[in-house]
């Protein structure tokens, strides 16, 4: 039996019907036998199963026809499943975790699409996972995938990362389409910590937007921001050339040119004047990139570590600072 | 007197002479079957490559040269026959029977052999002659019924000691000690006997051959030879293979997972995963032969010791690695075993100090807590059926490169145990605050200008020195309480003074000069590299916050 047709087969759960739920349960269903999307509101789930549709997200993306909406976590797991995609915010992760553990029995393989780290505790959504959950081949997807332009069928290319080959091999199997590539990396905490580090470069991208410094302004935030991004994922044992891919600077540039990231959004919007409250309010969906600034400020400076541009963004997000005192603060 | 266990019976070990050439052969088979004819011209030729380098540093005249002379002959016949034939016939043709002589020959060398007899003699002699040694050092009573003392009150068994007889009898025991001294070997087996278990089998260096007695018992106990210094992919290949042949039938064993012993003084962090591995292969092939008691479990033992027989020559060793030419080596040789072994134990019962062993949470073969009933425990009150860890898509079976990775897993968390089952002694925490008492005072000096010192720069006030021990103290008994480590007796219920003064006696008691002397008012150290050493024992625990193997100034963290 092929890898091919033993995913054929399988059973995939996806939690969380997010945006980038909604889309990865709808590229991995053509490849699974059996896709469950896990969405926390009942009515939503059955709003969907009725409509065949996220509309909340996506009206006009119909759900592949093996997906089934459930709104009982416990359902996702009935009569097992082979893979995991797990499409949570990383301040809900540990609980959610907890949840489940009695639900797997350990054979499963599990991909995360969570760019953020547990706040406090700088742990990784792998290592958070790994903690609470019986099983240990886990692995993350990352990369410049805004979920928009995938679901609208615009290409694009992402990297799943494990320790596990097997892992990636599933990632491989179970995504990949022809508007959508698939690579391997084994340099998971690269992967992990390139993807939450650039949410706090989206911020500082924004903010540059909102203040109209152009595009030489925009390429210095970017590269300086991708030169603290790696001096960063290297006290953490990240590889550096991992920060110069799909999920590092791939990631970096989708996310801090587009208006459709949210990390983006907030630091736009914080530059115009607004509340954070205010525009967290609006968002409704987590902008990891604000706690994710606190969390490595606070490492930066434990560690000795300079890192203007995090600092900054701190600034902006938790202390109030206005567009001018952030520029201040990174052309000095 | 003192009671000593029963001697076991009917056990995997003693079975094994009778088997030994069914394991030697497979071993050789599965190591063949590991090397695809294309690859075996290329395999034979490096081999023989880094055996002739080897066989060229031989010297006759060194300590261990008259001992190992038989064994460097055969080597070289071996290799100048393969060598021969490699050139004689031409490539590719009988490249399978070449490989095939190779590997039995290094079987034979590899090979133990138990004999229940020597076990007997050896485990009536030995605990008597023990305790005699103690009574006779400790107060000078050579008269057997005038012995006041046992061996037990002085070696510290601790920790999870029912555990691991529990799981001796479920399934089969891998026990990973941490590895300071040459006298550990000495210790476990007599630790292993101490708890009524039967032998293990033991992978030993081959320096430890080269003692004509220790050889003999090592020889007759199921001890088997590993030679670090042959590298070839034939031979670590082969090793593998016997390791978990043995495993498979049920003989418990002992790996050093550390490799060899720490230079450093530091409880190990970076493991060696080869001989690790084996366990995780034995229970997939206990499975797929449908063994009765097919589970491995791994076992971390932790030794604390207020003095290292050899921690001079290690911490030179360790300094001169690390320091390359910023180190000035004053030639500092490794002892002469068995003489140092005697000296090294009568200074032990005689300066009336203890060593604690402790037998540390046992771990299943991807390092997962395993409960008393051998059940792989996971997070969240979960248990773990180790079968469906070693399922890949539906189909239980070997999988390399994700069993390297589990193996890796269980170095970590072998690796975090180590750390958590040390039972800190009074002479770590001494060692450890003088030094860093001394750091604070000369914050801009690295490592290598530090140990340079004059003995004047050196000397503190007590009452610093004491000041910094109390702090020191103080962290420890939090991190104690939070499962990280464990404070011996004294450290938990004597009186500071107390336990000050016994750890600086302590933790100079074998070496020619004070580790650390305390006279008047104030503290100094006659040997700063020795108490760099001592002081290591603590680094690991991230003491000064930071997460690395070593601090921006080059210490060990």
């Amino acid at each position: 039996m092929t890898s091919k047709d033993f995913w054929r087969e399988s059973k995939v759960a996806v939690l969380g019907a997010g945006s980038w739920g909604t889309v990865l349960a709808n590229l991995a269903a053509p490849h699974a036998g059996s896709v469950k999307l896990w969405f926390r509101d009942e009515e939503r789930a059955r709003l969907a199963n009725a409509t065949r549709t996220n509309a909340e997200y996506f009206p006009d993306l119909a759900l592949h026809k093996s997906i089934v909406a459930v709104s009982e976590v416990e359902r996702a797991f009935e009569g097992g499943v082979d893979a995991i995609l797990w499409v949570v915010p990383s301040s809900g992760s540990r609980a959610l975790a907890r949840k489940i553990a009695p639900l797997l029995r350990g054979h499963e393989i599990l991909i995360h699409a969570t760019k953020g780290i547990e706040e406090g505790t700088l742990k990784r959504v792998s290592e958070v996972l790994g903690e609470e959950l019986p099983l240990a081949r886990i692995g993350s997807v990352s990369g410049p995938n805004l979920a928009a332009e995938i679901a609208k069928g615009l290409p694009a290319a992402t990297i799943v990362a494990s320790r596990f080959q097997e892992v990636i091999d599933a990632g491989i199997a179970l995504l990949t389409n022809p508007r959508f590539q698939v690579e391997g990396s084994h340099d998971l905490v690269g992967v992990e910590w390139a993807g939450t580090l650039k949410n706090v470069l989206a911020i500082a991208a924004g903010c540059f937007e909102a203040l109209g410094l152009g595009w030489n302004a925009r390429a210095m935030l970017l590269v300086r921001g991708l030169e603290e991004m790696m001096r960063v994922g290297k006290t953490l044992g990240a590889k550096p050339e991992t920060f110069l891919g799909l999920s590092g600077l791939g990631d970096l540039i989708a996310t801090a040119s587009s208006p459709l990231s949210r990390n983006y959004r907030v630091g736009f919007r914080l530059a115009k004047g607004e509340k954070l409250e205010a525009i967290l309010e609006d968002l409704d969906t987590a902008a990891e990139g604000v706690r994710t600034a606190m969390t490595i400020a606070d490492y930066a400076t434990s560690q000795s570590l300079r890192l203007p541009i995090t600092q900054a963004v701190r600034g902006l997000v938790a202390e109030g600072w206005d567009g001018e005192r952030f520029l201040g603060h990174l052309l000095t | 007197m003192s009671t000593f266990p029963e001697v076991p019976e009917n056990f995997a070990l003693e079975r094994f002479d009778g088997i030994r050439k069914d394991v030697l052969a497979d071993a050789v088979s599965r190591t063949s079957r590991e090397f695809p004819d294309s690859s075996l011209e290329g395999t034979l030729r490096e081999a023989l490559f880094q055996e002739k380098h080897r066989l060229r540093k031989f010297r006759m005249f060194s300590a261990s040269g008259p001992f190992t002379y038989g064994r460097h002959v055969r080597d070289a016949r071996l290799w100048s026959g393969v060598r021969g034939d490699l050139l004689k016939r031409p490539v590719e043709a009988g490249r399978r029977e070449i490989t095939e002589r190779t590997l039995r020959h290094y079987a034979e060398e590899i090979g133990g052999h138990f004999d229940p007899a020597v076990y007997r003699f050896a485990t009536s002699i030995v605990p008597i002659g023990f305790n005699w040694m103690l009574n006779a050092a400790s107060f000078h009573t050579f008269l057997p019924w005038k012995m006041k003392e046992n061996v037990q009150s002085r070696l510290k068994i601790e920790g999870r000691t029912e555990h691991l007889r529990k799981l001796a009898d479920r399934g089969t025991i891998l026990l990973v000690p941490t590895h300071q001294s040459n006298i550990d070997s000495i210790l476990i087996g007599f630790v292993i006997y101490m708890l009524g278990l039967p032998p293990f089998a033991y992978g030993a260096g081959l320096n430890l051959f080269t003692n004509p007695v220790l050889s003999f018992f090592m020889r007759h106990l199921g001890a088997y030879t590993v030679d670090r210094q042959k590298s070839n992919a034939l031979y670590k290949a082969l090793l593998k293979h016997y390791s978990t042949r043995v495993l498979e039938e049920g003989v418990h064993s002992i790996f050093f997972p550390g490799g060899g012993r720490s230079r450093s003084g530091a409880i190990e962090n970076n493991l060696k995963l080869g001989l690790l591995g084996t366990g995780l292969q034995a229970q997939i092939r206990n499975y797929q032969n449908g063994k009765p008691n097919p589970n491995v479990y791994v076992v971390p033992m932790v030794m604390s010791y207020h003095f290292v027989l050899e921690a001079g020559s290690l911490i030179e060793d360790f300094l001169q690695h690390s320091g390359g030419h910023r180190f000035l080596p004053s030639g500092e040789t490794e002892p002469f075993f068995l003489l140092r072994a005697m000296q090294f134990f009568w200074r032990f019962f005689s300066t009336q100090s203890d060593i604690h062993v402790r037998i540390g949470q046992p771990l299943d073969i991807f390092g997962n807590h395993v409960d008393e009933e051998g059940r792989s425990l996971g997070p969240n009150g979960t248990s773990i059926d180790p079968k469906l860890w070693l399922t890949t898509q539906g189909v239980l079976r070997e999988e390399p490169a994700r069993d390297r990775e589990y193996t890796k897993r269980l170095g970590e968390k072998i690796s975090e145990r180590f750390h958590k089952d040390h039972t800190v002694l009074a002479s770590h925490v001494v060692a450890h605050a003088y030094f860093e008492a001394l750091r604070r005072q000369y914050p801009e000096h690295d490592l290598f200008k530090l140990l340079r010192l004059s003995i004047e720069q050196r000397t503190m006030p007590y009452a610093r020195f004491a000041e910094e021990v109390i702090r020191l103290h103080g962290v420890l008994r939090e991190r104690a309480d939070q499962g990280g480590l464990f404070l011996s007796t004294a450290l938990q219920e004597n009186e500071a003074e107390h336990w000050i003064r016994d750890g600086m006696l302590a933790l100079g008691a074998l070496h020619g000069h004070a580790v650390l002397k305390h006279e008047e008012e104030t503290v100094w150290s006659e040997d700063l590299n020795l108490l760099y050493y001592y002081r290591n024992r603590l680094t690991g625990y991230g003491l000064r916050g930071g997460l690395g193997e070593y601090d921006e100034q080059g210490f060990l963290a």
